[in-house]
């Protein structure tokens, strides 16, 4: 490229950079901010255009410093704990627990102080030794640093290595790589320079309203541009990738005729099991863990006749035909949890529904809690996504169509169904769900409601139930395999994430 | 959910044919368990809770007989085995059930399945062995009179794999078993016995004794079970008893002489009736009585036609059937899942979306316009981070059995979580602004669940010049926005600034609160950079 050809393309800070260089023969950024009247950061960004177009170069030099942090600050001074520790000692407190009541830093004391074998312990006791008394007095290489250091930056070379590396250890000081440029014109560059004056009269740079106005532009030239150079990087504010998987599923329930529904986070044992026909005391229960709440341990039993209906379903199957489990425990149906699985909102909506409510369909999308150990499979919160169909005349084999159709809205090739077990289900289906990259995958369970869920909460109509895996749904949309990144801390990939299509 | 590695040639032994890896993986998972993995000598299997009774290897080989139409449902029946145990005070463990099995050949799969049973049956059923304790052994090692009693912990025995006679006291502090359930009974001033004429041979729920264990030369086992449910018990023994006998034992009876006599086990079948039009409506077929009877063998019922009513026979070892759908399901089940056509029904509802989320979207939205990018964090969090950094004053309801220092309640503002993930992100560029749209728990106790759980809306701006008038600025457009006459009070309230927080009002509602964040709150969790931030409540707002 020739001078006019490179100039036709620099933006003009480009040009007051290249023309300051062309009288500053050298120069770090600062001195050409200083000079040009631009930002340090434009200087930098500008001068890397140029550089790319052959038009300067800079060398580097890389400086190391050294510098007090905070704690070296305060013993550069108030001494160091291991000098104010022999001056103590030699002032007659030398029992280690009066030391420990009289000074908060004799531990690193009495650890730094043997270290340069200033003391000897014994019984409790601490003694000075020969080399302690000589210290007493006189300022030694470590303090003297400490102390030219609470000065000014020290380029670290002039310090002894060994008392260097020791004081970063202790947290004394911190070092610092400071990496400075000099920027100088290629000859490219100055030839370019010295048309600039010229130039920069008969072009126009930025379009302003000005020489809009008066027309300006219309007998100058408008500078090109190089527009493969890279420009400032923005972020958009955008939808959380998971929450943006939900409301592709929520759309799609909402299509399929569902009402959604919310619940409490804080819930009674109660709703969370034993409406559910969970036993008090039984594996079924294992399989749930539970975070129960430590004050105030029991919540309120605002329907006393829905309680009652459960407690005899449990005890003897009470109207349901059941034999029931032949025990209850209201003591814990009152105790408070956290809610562990989104069937606790499906229980509540049922003891909500009136006849003339049905046919009815519901789905809920909500944070449930487990106590399980965080990892990239456990999380404790997590999500889950329920649904439940009442009416008259729902069947199995509709509960299986259920399945198929929101197997459909995750975008399964093929579906596969298989036995499983709920307390609260029978006729309990696994879904599993086939994809391409993926192989055969679980989505969700289902089941039809027993009657002992059901009668109690005042549901004579048969009730579909399932639940969609949707953390492990949105992990795989998302393609991630750490579920801890659904609630991600991590700004970067959420700014970099692309938008779930 | 207990995994279960079983021997794949015993149990092709025990199914009594050859069935290929795909053929034993088809049928398991029809029936219910998951298969977890096939290698050449050994199948590991996942159960599911409601089916004890295929835990054992004989059991599960005895469903796959019957699924694959090679065994017909048995009639289980037990002859006297004139043997009485006599039982005694033990309140920490009072009731017993027992049986002998008659006749057995103790091949090497069948004694690793004593063993594998009664350590699955312990963990689940028994709880631990709290409910349930079982005891087998060789019955020829045992001379009546036998008696169950609780015995002072000075009384000896030889304990299971030892040859030196112990104090009970001494097997609960020296030997595994006694050091792993000696809480269950330490309590006591007395401890549970079987003894017989050579005296104690069963420490329950500890350890067996060494003399009447079971070996390759064992004919005739005593399973003896201990407990405090004696529902449980007879269910328990019942699917021993029932599996073993799958290896051509023969099952007999044991006399129990407590307060009353009581005989065990008791292997009859219960009877249910199930109604045919209600079996199909649930399914949604229209099967025929004969159709039903051989899915219900399929099964392990058997089954009489009763015109519209069908008599089914439960066997006793069957202990899930509660209900008439539990067999529903059964026949669901033999039919195959995967046999139905599936078919929504013709349903019509008008779907829509919860009113809160429908304003938590809106929110978004504007957010989003406003160029903030969403974070969707946990609920939990802990007091340090609610209240000690950001040091506002208030209560959060908290957990019993957190499993860490980070999750020890539920937040009761999303402002935390925010400061946390900006202090998490020094070193990406800024501006750095975020919001989230998230519920949180505010203890109350006029509450049914002593809690309310409240939809807020918060975001931070985050950069250099983060500013007071900036983050009005937001508040009242998004105010505006959702048509909110409102107005701005000056609040000393953490975690901002004094004279730069403000609360924001419709009427005597407050709405929210804004401002200029602390540097004392900023220092707290680590942040370098000046904040600006706000937190609105959903509800009052979808309310106005």
């Amino acid at each position: 490229m020739n001078p006019l050809e490179i100039l036709e393309k620099m933006h003009d800070d480009e040009k007051k950079i290249l023309k300051a260089l062309l009288e500053l023969k050298q120069a770090t950024s600062d001195e050409i901010a200083k000079k040009v009247g631009v930002s340090k950061n434009e200087v930098e960004r500008a001068s890397m255009w140029a550089k790319t177009k052959g038009a300067l170069d800079f060398s580097e030099q890389v400086k190391e410093h050294v510098f007090l942090s905070p704690e070296g600050r305060e013993y550069s001074e108030k001494d160091l704990p291991e000098k104010n520790l022999i001056k103590l000692v030699q002032n007659g407190v030398d029992r280690i627990d009066e030391l420990k009541r009289k000074f908060s830093r004799t531990d690193i004391g009495i650890i730094w102080a043997r270290n340069n074998d200033w003391i000897k312990i014994t019984d409790g006791k601490i003694l000075l030794t020969k080399n302690g008394l000589e210290n007493l007095k006189k300022q030694n290489e470590t303090e003297k640093i400490l102390k030219e250091l609470s000065h000014d930056k020290v380029d670290p070379k002039k310090i002894d290595q060994k008392i260097l590396e020791t004081l970063i250890k202790r947290g004394l000081l911190s070092k610092e790589i400071e990496k400075k440029k000099t920027y100088f014109l290629t000859d490219l560059g100055k030839q370019a320079a010295k048309r600039i004056p010229k130039i920069l009269e008969n072009e126009i740079g930025q379009l302003t309203p000005e020489i809009l106005l008066s027309k300006g532009w219309k007998n100058k030239k408008i500078r090109k541009y190089d527009v493969t150079l890279p420009s400032p990087k923005i972020f958009p504010g955008k939808i959380q990738p998971y929450r943006q998987v939900i409301d592709e599923v929520k759309e799609k329930l909402v299509s399929l005729g569902f009402v959604e529904m919310r619940g409490p986070l804080v819930e009674l044992n109660f709703w969370n099991c034993d409406a559910l026909f969970m036993p008090s005391d039984h594996p079924a229960r294992a399989i749930h863990d539970f975070f129960y709440v430590k004050n105030p341990k029991y919540g309120k039993i605002l329907d006393r006749e829905v309680w009652r209906r459960v407690e005899q379903t449990h005890k003897n199957g009470w109207e349901t035909k059941s034999k029931g489990w032949g025990y209850w425990n209201e003591d814990l149906a009152k105790r408070l949890v956290l809610r562990s699985q989104g069937t606790a909102v499906s229980a509540r909506t049922l003891h909500s529904l009136k006849k003339e409510d049905l046919p009815f369909k519901m789905f809920m999308i909500g944070r449930c809690f487990r106590p399980d150990v965080v990892d990239a499979q456990h999380s404790v919160d997590f999500d889950q996504c329920e649904g439940i169909v009442v009416g008259d005349g729902l069947n199995f084999i509709n509960l299986l169509g259920y399945l198929k159709e929101i197997a459909k809205t995750v975008g399964a090739e093929k579906i596969s169904f298989k036995p499983v077990y709920f307390p609260f289900t029978e006729g309990s289906v696994e879904l599993k769900v086939y994809y391409k990259e993926l192989g055969w995958v679980e989505a969700g369970g289902a089941g039809i409601f027993r009657p002992e869920v059901t009668m109690p909460l005042g549901i004579n109509a048969p009730v579909l139930a399932w639940g969609l895996g949707i953390g492990r749904l949105a992990m795989m949309k998302l393609n991630i395999d750490d579920i801890r990144l659904l609630y991600s801390e991590d700004l970067g990939w959420m700014r970099s994430k692309e938008i779930v299509r | 959910m207990p995994t279960i590695t079983y021997d794949k040639l015993d149990l092709l032994n025990l199914i009594g044919r050859k069935m290929t890896d795909q053929e034993l993986e088809e049928v398991i998972n029809s029936i219910k368990p998951e298969v977890v993995k096939i290698t050449h000598d050994q199948i590991t299997l996942e159960h599911y809770q409601d089916r004890p009774d295929m835990y054992g290897i004989e059991g599960l080989a005895r469903a796959i007989k019957l699924y694959t139409g090679r065994e017909k449902p048995r009639k289980f029946t037990e002859k006297s085995s004139r043997i009485d145990i006599k039982v005694g005070s033990v309140p920490l463990r009072p009731l017993i059930a027992a049986a002998v099995i008659k006749n057995v050949k103790l091949t090497s799969g069948f004694i690793e399945s004593l063993m594998n049973i009664q350590e699955v049956l312990h963990e689940t059923i028994g709880r631990k062995r709290k409910k349930v304790a079982i005891g087998i052994h060789d019955l020829d090692k045992i001379f009546p009179p036998i008696n169950y009693e609780a015995v002072l912990p000075s009384t000896k025995m030889v304990p299971l794999g030892s040859t030196k006679e112990m104090s009970l006291m001494e097997v609960l502090k020296e030997n595994d078993k006694g050091r792993k359930y000696g809480a269950l009974i330490s309590q006591s001033s007395k401890w549970p016995v079987y003894s017989d004429a050579k005296g104690v041979f069963s420490f329950p729920p500890i350890i067996n004794s060494d003399r009447t264990k079971v070996t390759p030369q064992t004919k005739n086992l005593l399973a003896e079970l201990t407990g405090i449910d004696m529902h449980l018990l007879n269910q328990t023994l019942n699917i021993l008893a029932t599996g073993f006998s799958q290896r051509g034992g023969e099952i007999e009876s044991v006399r129990i002489l407590g307060k009353k006599i009581e005989v065990t086990p008791d292997l009859s079948e219960q009877s249910m009736e199930i109604n045919l039009d209600e079996l199909n409506d649930w399914i949604g077929l229209k099967m025929q009585p004969n159709q039903v009877s051989s899915l219900l063998e399929k099964m392990g019922y058997s089954s009489k036609d009763r015109g519209k009513k069908i008599e089914v026979s439960v066997p006793c070892y069957r202990i899930d059937i509660l209900h008439q759908v539990d067999v529903f399901e059964d026949v669901a089940i033999a039919h195959g899942f995967n046999n139905f056509i599936p078919k929504i029904p013709n349903l019509s509802t008008t779907g829509g979306i919860d009113k809160l989320e429908k304003i938590s979207s809106k929110i978004r939205q504007l957010m989003v316009g406003f160029g903030f990018l969403e974070v969707v964090l946990p609920v939990m969090s802990n007091q340090e981070e609610q209240f000690a950094k950001t040091k506002v004053k208030g209560m959060m309801v908290e957990i019993e059995n957190p499993v860490s220092e980070e999750y020890t309640g539920l937040r009761v503002s999303l402002l935390p979580g925010l400061f946390r993930l900006l202090s998490k992100n020094r070193h990406v560029e800024y501006p750095q602004n975020i919001f989230e749209v998230g519920d949180i728990v505010v203890p109350d106790n006029d509450q049914e669940t002593m809690s309310r759980t409240e939809r807020k809306i918060s975001g931070v701006f985050c950069h250099s010049k983060a500013s007071f008038s900036e983050i009005k600025s937001l508040v009242e457009s998004l105010m505006k926005n959702f048509g909110v006459n409102y107005q701005i009070e000056q609040t000393e309230e953490m975690p901002f600034i004094a004279g730069r927080g403000a609360a924001i009002y419709s009427g005597e509602m407050k709405l929210g609160i804004f401002g200029e964040i602390h540097p004392q709150v900023l220092e707290n969790f680590g942040l370098e950079m000046p904040v600006a931030s706000f937190e609105i409540d959903a509800e009052l707002i979808s309310m106005i």
